[in-house]
């Protein structure tokens, strides 16, 4: 079966039709060829898929396509603002907060997430909320820094 | 007569920068990576985010019995599944193209594309299908009926050798893939005359490298030419093999190595995801994509070898160490591949850090119905350096003398030779141990509070690992091309594979330096069998030393040319020229100043239009049969490391809490101080993995009990403990800029590091691994019960004393 949903992706209102046991990574990565969405272990433990769902990070292997009606998406696509990397990018590039880049999209977005909840983490909370994103390269320690320091920026700018 | 490449070599050396001029190598934040952007914005694309268009899926369908013959396959349901569009199976492919690591024996290519006959593991590959989409790809894989004749399998690598046990590949051969030994000196005179003796007992677990990308591969086949996008650690080795695997010859077959999401030594080997959707892809002629479930990553790919130890020593009172014997029993797995060079590896490493001239040393690595094992980040020495550097902390206690002192008096010193040949060059061994020392506050080990303990431990690894794994009969180089245009830019064509570690950002800085120019004024092609020259993959920790070595002739190639025709304009010596800034110069001359482009231009046109190109290779010059003779010096340079670990262990629950983490690394000179950190932080990861957390589990069929990242757990950003990274040592002489590996090695203390300071917590030495919460509980409760203070190594010396006596042998097939 198939049903029209509509949902905000990346900031622009998006009407499609979605096979109702699609998931959402597979409706991102293979019918909108939005690839930044990372495939990892599609059971939920990997976090390489992560997306924001009304700003909180979730796992998109684990959500049905359908369930994004009504809602607001953003992936990794979705960060830049006007041509311009979103500050956590920016320090996790200047930090080397990576590696082998398979879980920087979940990553970052799972940083965005907490620094729009929160400005001014401490490094337990920065670590808590990439709890559930595995990373096998780095140690964690580099996007720990990279983070805080987005953080940092952040609250300059503000 | 014509110039011999070692003097062409010293010609292109008079034009490199000189060390006092490095505005990029060497420094903390010069530079960033190549792939940063692409990575942070999700447009890097990795094997799965290739798409073609009229693309199919292939999804292989896998043994449920560890081992079984095949008696007959039936697709009937499978062709029923709407959007099937083709089947495969082991008669496919050519007989006899098996695919392996024939490095030594050539019957070590002991693996079918897909099983013909017979299946050795749980998970082993009997057929394949593909199908318009990835979910009919699925169920008509599901519908396949395979009719298997289950036959006895065997688990445990003791089992594997007695006579009985079943032939997991070749009837008569106790199942041993490979036997290697080692000697040097008099050991039984040195152990004759010692003043302590002692023998002890290790074993480790099988763990998995976990990168996070799933393996994959896509094909397409056009012109009656392969192209395979795969996930890769080398673009060549894989074209050699699929190539063979598909009976066609290497220049029908392009390999393009796509943005790797790590590899940590599992993606070395070819797999049937590669296979068969070449295969597919020339059967029906439409592109073809294979991407393994997180399962199958586990199932069917490759493993780190567990390790049973029986470790003797000799020791004068004062703690020279005089004499080793040791036997190393390696859990092969049901196949070879790259898992081949682990025997030797494992005994290599036990001769090093640590001085040793008397040795007598054997390795057998039988196989068995499991996974099979494969390279793995640390090859080797993860498991030895736990085992060998543990033992030193037992032998420490039993001499009386303080375990960091102990390694100092045993520590290798430069340009010492090793009993099996190693030469090694620069080493900062000490110095490591000692910053280690200081900073972990080693002198304050006994007065930590109950639970708490501080532990040290050091190893070293070769740097440029010299002799291929899984290609001959190429040699083990590493090959670059460099070329300048008039535009203002150069291009390098580097063969070095990045799989995550960024290598690809070491080959632009040292374009980039030494011509002067910016880093995105260097563009890097890499790893494509089409565009880039040869190299053996990313293995053996051997990128940075002998791909940078070759990447720095290649652009010293190109630079001798351009400044030697600016000499002759200018009347001066081509290393009397400066390359900097965008600029080509004589210092305080400024008649003699031009742009880069300029300069290029000048030499097109004084050359009838010839650009500025170069070409580069270096290679490890050693012994070719070094895996037949077991001597020789695998790596032109070493380096050396050392860990400190504080603890603190819940001496009710088991629970451990690693508090302080310091690790000092000797490689050379580092040239990118954050990558280098980089390394060494991911290396603590792999570590504190592999002591504290990971272990597959089978039950008694050897079905894979927990083949997925909720039941095999590693270390999330919550366990990780804050990590010092030191950097230590000098820039070796032969190194590219001066550099040494900093991947591989920096894996191999980790553990040793935490055994150590988990043993100083808990009165109890561990022998096995992983050191989880219920180990260390049961151990606890068995200490307070019995009083046995070590855990782990039970049955141990009566599985190695009831070993039979394996003759040196290789498997004799008919």
């Amino acid at each position: 079966m198939k049903r029209v949903i509509k949902f905000t992706l990346n900031g622009e209102e998006t009407e499609c039709y979605v096979q109702d046991n699609l998931t959402m990574l597979d409706f991102l990565r293979k019918d909108l060829h939005l690839t930044g969405t990372k495939r990892g272990c599609e059971e939920g433990e990997c976090g390489a898929c992560t997306i924001l769902l009304d700003g909180k990070p979730v796992t998109s292997c684990m959500m049905l396509a359908a369930e994004a009606d009504g809602h607001d998406i953003v992936t990794i696509e979705g960060i830049m603002k006007d041509g311009q990397l979103h500050p956590v990018q920016k320090e996790f590039i200047d930090k080397w907060a990576l590696q082998c880049g398979f879980c920087t999209p979940g990553m970052v977005l799972s940083a965005v997430a907490l620094l729009n909840e929160n400005p001014d983490p401490t490094e337990y909370e920065i670590r808590d909320a990439i709890a559930g994103n595995l990373c096998r390269c780095t140690g964690y320690a580099k996007i720990v820094e990279a983070i805080s320091s987005a953080a940092e920026v952040i609250r300059k700018e503000r | 007569m014509a110039m011999t490449s070692k003097e062409y070599y010293k010609e292109i050396e008079k034009v490199y920068k000189k060390p006092e001029d490095y505005e990029l190598a060497g420094k903390g934040n010069a530079y960033v990576r190549i792939d940063a952007e692409a990575k942070v914005t999700g447009r890097a694309i990795y094997t799965d985010d290739v798409d073609l268009p009229g693309m199919y899926y292939c999804k292989l369908v896998r043994s449920p019995y560890a081992h079984a013959k095949i008696k007959g396959i039936d697709f009937t349901e499978a062709w029923k599944v709407p959007g099937v569009k083709g089947v495969l199976t082991g008669k496919d492919f050519p007989e006899g193209h098996n695919l392996g690591n024939p490095e030594a024996f050539k019957e070590l290519a002991d693996k079918e594309p897909l099983c013909r006959d017979e299946v050795r593991m749980y998970g082993d590959e009997v057929a394949a299908v593909c199908a318009t989409s990835e979910e009919a790809a699925d169920e008509a894989a599901r519908v396949v009926k395979v009719d298997y004749e289950v036959l006895p399998a065997v688990l445990d690598a003791f089992e594997a050798m007695k006579e009985d046990a079943p032939a997991v590949h070749y009837a008569g051969t106790n199942n041993i893939s490979m036997f290697t030994t080692m000697q040097g000196g008099d050991p039984d005179k040195a152990f004759a005359e010692a003043d302590y003796t002692d023998k002890y007992y290790y074993q480790t677990q099988q763990m998995v490298h976990c990168a996070l990308e799933p393996h994959g591969a896509t094909a397409k086949y056009e012109n009656g030419e392969w192209t395979i996008w795969t996930t890769t650690q080398g673009a060549y080795v894989s074209r050699y093999w699929i190539a063979w695997g598909l009976g066609v010859s290497e220049s029908a077959v392009r390999v393009i190595k796509p943005a790797m999401g790590g590899g940590f030594g599992g993606k070395l080997d070819v797999f049937a995801h590669e296979l068969c959707p070449a295969k597919f892809a020339q059967m029906t002629g439409h592109p073809c994509k294979c991407i393994l479930k997180r399962d199958e990553v586990f199932l069917g790919t490759r493993t780190r070898h567990p390790i049973a130890f029986e470790i003797e020593t000799a020791f004068t009172k004062e703690g020279k160490l005089l004499a080793k014997r040791c036997k190393h029993v390696l859990d092969g797995g049901a196949y070879g591949g790259s898992g081949i060079a682990a025997n030797a590896l494992s005994l290599i490493c036990a001769t090093f850090p640590y001085k040793v001239e008397n040795i007598d040393m054997t390795a057998r690595r039988p196989y068995t119905n499991k996974p099979a094992a494969g390279a793995m980040r640390g090859y080797s020495a993860c498991q030895v350096h736990f085992a060998h550097d543990v033992h030193m902390d037992e032998a420490a206690d039993a001499l009386g003398i303080d375990p960091l002192k102990l390694r100092q008096i045993n520590a290798i010193t430069p340009y010492y030779t090793g009993p099996t040949g190693l030469q090694f060059t620069t080493c900062a061994f000490n110095e490591t141990l000692e910053k280690v020392a200081e900073a972990i506050h080693w002198d304050d080990r006994d007065k930590q509070p109950e639970g708490t303990g501080i532990g040290i431990a050091g190893s070293g690894f070769m740097s440029g690992t010299g002799f291929p794994v899984l290609v001959t009969p190429h040699y083990c180089s590493a090959s670059t091309m460099v070329r300048l245009n008039r535009e203002g830019y150069a291009t390098v064509f580097t063969g070095a594979n990045d799989i995550g570690q960024g290598c690809d950002t070491v080959m632009t800085m040292i374009v980039a330096e030494e011509l002067g120019l910016r880093m995105d004024e260097v563009k890097c092609v890499q790893a494509d069998t089409t565009l880039t020259p040869w190299d053996a993959g990313s293995f053996g920790s051997r990128v940075t030393f002998l791909a940078g070595n070759s990447t720095r002739r290649a652009v010293g190639d190109a630079k001798l040319k351009l400044l030697t025709h600016w000499a002759g304009e200018w009347d001066c010596k081509p290393e009397d020229i400066t390359m900097k800034d965008h600029r080509v110069f004589v210092k305080g001359d400024p008649e003699k100043n031009i742009s880069f482009n300029e300069a290029c231009y000048g030499y097109e046109e004084k050359n009838f239009g010839r650009c500025v190109a170069g070409v580069g290779s270096f290679a490890h010059e050693g012994d070719k049969d070094i895996y037949v003779k077991n001597r020789g010096n695998y790596a032109p340079a070493y380096s050396f490391s050392s860990s400190g670990a504080k603890v603190k262990i819940d001496l009710e629950t088991g629970d451990i809490n690693v508090q302080d983490f310091v690790f000092a690394h000797d490689c050379g000179r580092p040239l990118n101080i954050r990558a280098v950190e980089g390394q060494i932080e991911g290396s603590v990861l792999l570590g504190l993995g592999f002591t504290c957390f990971e272990k597959c589990q089978y039950d008694k069929n050897g079905k894979h009990l927990n083949p997925t990242f909720r039941d095999y757990r590693f270390p999330t950003a919550l366990d990780m403990p804050h990590i010092t990274s030191i950097i230590c040592g000098n820039p070796d002489p032969d190194g590219p800029m001066g550099a040494k590996e900093a991947g591989e090695g920096s894996t191999a203390p980790v553990g040793p590091a935490i055994a150590n300071a988990i043993a100083r917590a808990t009165g109890i030495k561990f022998h096995s691994l992983p050191i989880d919460p219920e180990n260390i509980w049961r151990a606890l409760k068995q200490k307070k019960e019995t009083g046995v203070n070590h855990y782990g190594d039970e049955g141990l010396a009566e599985k190695f004393a009831s070993m039979p006596d394996v003759k040196p042998m290789r498997p004799n097939v008919k």
